[in-house]
Parts: C-alpha cells; structure tokens; sequence
C-alpha cells in the first residue's frame, strides 16, 4: 500500500503511549433478569494491541463490548477508560470520547450512500451549528469539505472508490462489512471494537478483512478489541486473547497461552460442567 | 443525448458535492426559475394565483416541512394540520398585534412559534417510534384544533369564530388582504419557498442531514456513532415544524385570507400532506415539490378536462374525480412505492446510458 497518511488528517492519538492501559475492566457483573451474561470479569486493553475476545456462543463475548461502549450498564464493578472510572454512559457519549464499534449483523444506514456513511462516522468530529449549515456557503462548506477529504483518504486505504455513491443497501454482504469498517474508522477512534468482522465471508474476504485490520493497527495506531470465531484469524491477529464461557472469564494471555490452557480446550470441547 | 455527463470532470470536492451535478441539470433548473420569476408573474391571472399556482407553493412548503421529520428523520406526523394552524394563528396573532410589521417578519416568526410547539409535541418522539409516535401526533392534531376553537383570544374574540387576514405589504406591495394583485402574493410565496427549499436542501446535506437520516435507518447504530437522539429527533420536529407553520401562514394569510379552524386545518390536511410526501418520495427535496404538485395539479387538471372539455354535470364530475385520484395513487405506489421522486433518478439513470439499454 502506497497511501499516504498526514498524521494531522487521520489521527487516534489521544497521548497515551503504546503499552498504556486504555481501558481496565475491573469486576463486571451483568445480568438481565436471571441470566447471568458476564460474571466478575477483568480485563483490560492496552493502547495500541489488538486484543481478542473468544468463547463460544452466548459466552458474553457480544454483552462485554455493549458494556465498553455504554449500550449495557453492567449491575456491579468499573470501568476505566484513559484513567477516568465511570459505571454508566450514554453511547452517543462513549463515541464523543473516542470509542467506536461494528456490528455482528451489519447496521449500515440503508438508505444512504458509501460515502454518507462513512461521512456519518465523522458526526462527532463536525462542530458547525444548524445556522451555518443552513446558509452552507462558508464555515459549513469548508467544514464539510475537510472531512470529504479525510474520508476519501479512508474510502481510499480500504478500497471502495468504484462504490463511492452506490447506496449502501445494494451492495454485497462483503463489502457493508467492509463499509462499516470505515464508517467506525472516520470517527478516528482511540478504540475501536469490531463484532466478529469476518463472520460469513468466504476465505478471500476474510483475507482481505484481516488485511485492513492489520493496516488499521499499524498504520493508525488505533487499538482493537475484537470478538471472532476463526480461531486461526484470532490467533495470527492479535497480540492478547481473552476467552470468556458462560460470562465468565477462564482465560488471558498471548495467542500460545491460550491455546495450551486447558480450561479453554475444555470449554471448546465440550467437557461437561460441574455445576 | 440532453442529459450526460460525458466530458463534465469533477476536479475537487465541492464541485462533486453540488445539488445538481450534471451541467444540463443545473441549466434546466436555472432555466425554469428564471421563467417561474421572470415570466410567470406578467401572465398569472387570478384564476392561475388561486386555483393552481398558490396552493402548489404552499403544499409545497408544508411537504417539505413533512418531509424532512417524516422523510428524511423517519418520524410518522399526522399533526401536520395542527402545526398549519399554529402558523395560521401566529400570524393571525401578529398581525393584529403588530400592524407595522412586514409580511416576511410575520410568516418567519410564524414558522418560529411553530417549531417551538412542534418541540413540545415531538417530545413523545424520544420514547416511542413507529405506528404509535403517529397516534401521538394525532393528539397534537385534535388538540390544537381544539384549541384554537375553544380560547377565544386566539381569534380575537370575534363572532363568527374565523380569523381575516388584515392587509399587511412588503416593500409597500400589498400582499395580504382583499387588494392583493395576483402577480403580489405568486411571488412571494415563491421567494419564500425558494429561500427556504435551498435552506432545507444544505441542512439535508451537512451533519444534520445525516444524523437525521441516521436515525432513521438505523437510531442505535446511530447512537453508536455518537448521535444524540434527543437532539437528532427534537431538531428534526424544530425544524419541520417551522416549515409546516410557515406554509400555515401563507396558507391563511396570502392565499385564503379568511379561515375557520376546523375547516381550513382539519385532520385531512394531515393525510393530504403525508400523501405528498409518500407519493412524492420520501427523503426527497425534489419529492416534496412533485407530491405537492400532482396532489394540487391533478385534481384541477380532472376536473377542467371533465367539466370543461367534456360537459359533465360537476357534481359527477366532483365524484369521479375523487375516484381517480385515488386509484392514480394507488397505482403509483405499485408502481413505485419510494415515489416520484426515485422514478426521476430510474428515468436518469437511463438517460445517462440512453440509447443503449446498458
């Protein structure tokens, strides 16, 4: 890849150095009536890896990221994120501050085009008032304009020009993934969490995808946490791996930790619980 | 060969993100402003000015209006008669208070008190969507109807219970009242309209615009990107409720002069607009203006060909023309169900390829 990125256009710095925790997870519960989704689990992230979370299926994998970007409100323990604790959030909030995410089912906005959508992930960046959008010539235009540039760089490092303005509902699966990508992207986000980012692709698509997570992590520097069940794309992509079963997390550590723990090769398998 | 867009480079980002991107677009759209502000006002007549030309402008405006909440937010309003009739009102209310004051003061300011109440009753917008966010505004529609009947004060304690449109001018041209020169009020109700078409068309198109139509395809994924809902949908209401209250007032004041509440802004204007705006397609600046102009148009069109051309007694005439319209939407929405407005985009898609079919 032969693109450039002026560090002023596309940036997620937010002067934490690489190795910095970004976010601790300090004792979580969460339960919705009886169902216990996540018990008592810890973790945390730190600036600049990639860090994988696995388990299999109604683990909690999906409930842990709605808790980081305040869509749940977990009953018990804290989070911290960039050394501020907080319990509950809005959402809309959590974005402003720097987190975004991708979805498992795709939730694109059908209705608007590539581009809209990735110029939709840049809402938080966009500072100019209904005043000045309505008379556009000037401060609105220019406003505009930067971030059509920024984006361009975007729709540019992931390969979509050719459907720039096709709206977002006709294309292939493949490529909303892809989309939704860069819409999480234009945020500039200091996290980014992906939900299963290559879940019903074909084998070249998953290529691709593992690619411009890569290509995001090196070239933007952001931090990922990411939830897939390929165990061979987890396993090459990420720096640290953490396997929740049942909502409970039963293992953490590098890639080769994980794989040789044998409580994760239980819960793979299929050891019958005691309880 | 008319429309193409072979030859017509884009070299930077603002050309690309014009309204209309293609040259003999922009000329055809000059072309007909120019006519509809140059020309039109030397030949309108009174009959043109009331039966065709006003009532296109102001649905226009109150399409608009709708669409944006509707449309473009994806919020179901059925109180849009109501919300006419706050601007009605409002204007009444001003002009009697305020003799001095232009005609343009007046129907802005209008437009103003009416997104305020449209605040209020977009309210129920943050805690319920769909079917039932329509029931909502249905109250809004009984309610201020109600209203307006019930206090007194707001038709100035008279006896027949109507607001008159006192006569109020602009640049010293009357353009309210019972003197008005046709050619008065054609232009401005379209002056208005154009200000504030282009107004809705760079707010669609920004930051707001998308945080609208965020939440309308998909309001958690929006939430998730960072749009405050609250903002999004009360702003979305604001909004088009300042155009709705606007068409109200031109709708009593320039165009009818003299209305009784529950006849001029009753729950068939709510449906009569929402028609527009689903005919016309929704999401859709241009949208608004073709749903204004076939629900306004066809009708006159019906009726002049049956009464006029063919003789038929009126009141059959009246019937069948009833008849008609409503079969004509129903077909058109079988045919198109996102409206005119999406088979103009399919007609220029073909265009740009014509005469080959691919």
């Amino acid at each position: 890849m032969n693109v450039q990125f002026s560090s002023s256009k596309i940036s997620t710095d937010d002067g934490l150095s690489p190795g910095e925790t970004i976010l601790h997870v300090d004792n979580i519960s969460l339960s919705f009536g009886g169902v216990k989704a996540i018990q008592d689990v810890s973790f945390d992230i730190k600036k600049g890896e990639v860090r994988a979370i696995i388990g299999p299926n109604g683990a909690g994998k999906t409930s842990m990221l709605n808790v980081i970007n305040g869509f749940y409100h977990p009953q018990q323990g804290t989070i911290t994120y960039r050394g501020e604790e907080r319990r509950k959030m809005r959402t809309h909030i959590a974005a402003k501050q720097g987190i975004a995410r991708t979805f498992q089912n795709i939730a694109l906005f059908t209705g608007m085009s590539t581009l809209d959508n990735i110029m939709a992930g840049r809402i938080t960046l966009q500072k100019r008032n209904l005043i000045w959008h309505a008379l556009w010539h000037g401060p609105a235009q220019r406003e505009e304009l930067e971030h059509r540039a920024a984006v361009e760089q975007i729709i540019d490092f992931l390969e979509l020009e050719h459907i720039r303005k096709t709206p977002v509902g006709r294309l292939p699966y493949g490529l909303k993934k892809r989309v939704e990508l860069g819409r999480a992207l234009a945020a500039e986000p200091a996290l980014l969490l992906l939900d299963e980012p290559m879940a019903g692709m074909n084998l070249e698509e998953k290529e691709d995808m593992s690619r411009f997570i890569l290509d995001v992590n090196n070239q933007f520097g952001t931090t990922i946490a990411l939830i897939e069940h390929d165990m061979g794309v987890v396993m090459d992509l990420s720096d640290r791996v953490m396997v929740l079963d049942y909502g409970r997390k039963i293992g953490d550590g590098t890639p080769d930790e994980v794989r040789n723990n044998q409580n994760v090769i239980d819960a793979y398998l299929g050891v019958p619980h005691d309880e | 060969m008319l429309y193409r867009e072979a030859g017509d480079f884009k070299t930077n980002y603002a050309a690309d993100q014009q309204t209309f991107p293609i040259k003999s677009e922009r000329w055809l759209f000059w072309a007909f402003m120019a006519f509809a502000f140059f020309v039109v006002p030397f030949f309108i007549d009174d009959y043109w000015n009331k039966a065709v030309l006003m009532p296109l402008l102001i649905y226009a405006m109150a399409a608009l209006g709708l669409n944006i909440l509707t449309g473009y937010c994806g919020q179901v309003s059925l109180g849009t008669g109501g919300f006419m009739a706050v601007g009605a009102y409002a204007a009444y209310k001003l002009m009697t208070s305020f003799p001095g004051m232009d005609m343009f003061s007046v129907v802005i300011l209008s437009g103003a008190v009416t997104a305020g109440v449209g605040i209020l009753f977009g309210l129920p917008s943050l805690r319920i969507k769909g079917f039932y966010l329509a029931v909502a505004t249905l109250a809004a529609q009984f309610f201020l109807v109600w209203m307006f009947n019930k206090f007194a004060w707001f038709y100035n304690y008279s006896a027949s219970g109507q607001i008159t449109a006192p006569e109020r001018s602009i640049f010293g041209i009357a353009v309210t009242g019972p003197s008005t020169a046709p050619w008065a009020t054609y232009l401005f109700a379209l002056s208005i309209l154009f200000v504030f078409a282009w107004v809705a068309r760079n707010l669609t198109r920004g930051r707001l615009g998308r945080s609208w139509m965020a939440i309308r395809d998909m309001d958690i994924a929006a939430e998730i990107i960072g749009v405050s809902p609250l903002k999004a949908k009360l702003s979305a209401f604001a909004i088009s409720s300042f155009y709705v209250g606007m068409a109200g007032a031109m709708f009593f004041a320039n165009y009818l002069g003299s209305i009784e509440v529950t006849e001029a802004f009753g729950i068939e204007k709510s449906f009569l607009v929402l028609f527009m705006v689903i005919i016309g397609g929704l999401g859709s600046i241009l949208g608004s203006f073709l749903g204004a102009a076939f629900l306004v148009l066809l009708p006159v069109l019906l009726k002049n060909i049956m009464v006029g051309y063919l003789g038929w007694p009126t009141d059959l005439a009246a019937h069948f023309q009833i008849m008609m319209v409503g079969a004509l939407i129903v077909i058109f929405l079988i045919a198109e169900p996102h409206g005119m407005a999406q088979l103009w985009r399919l007609a220029k898609e073909k265009l740009r390829l014509w005469p080959f079919p691919y």
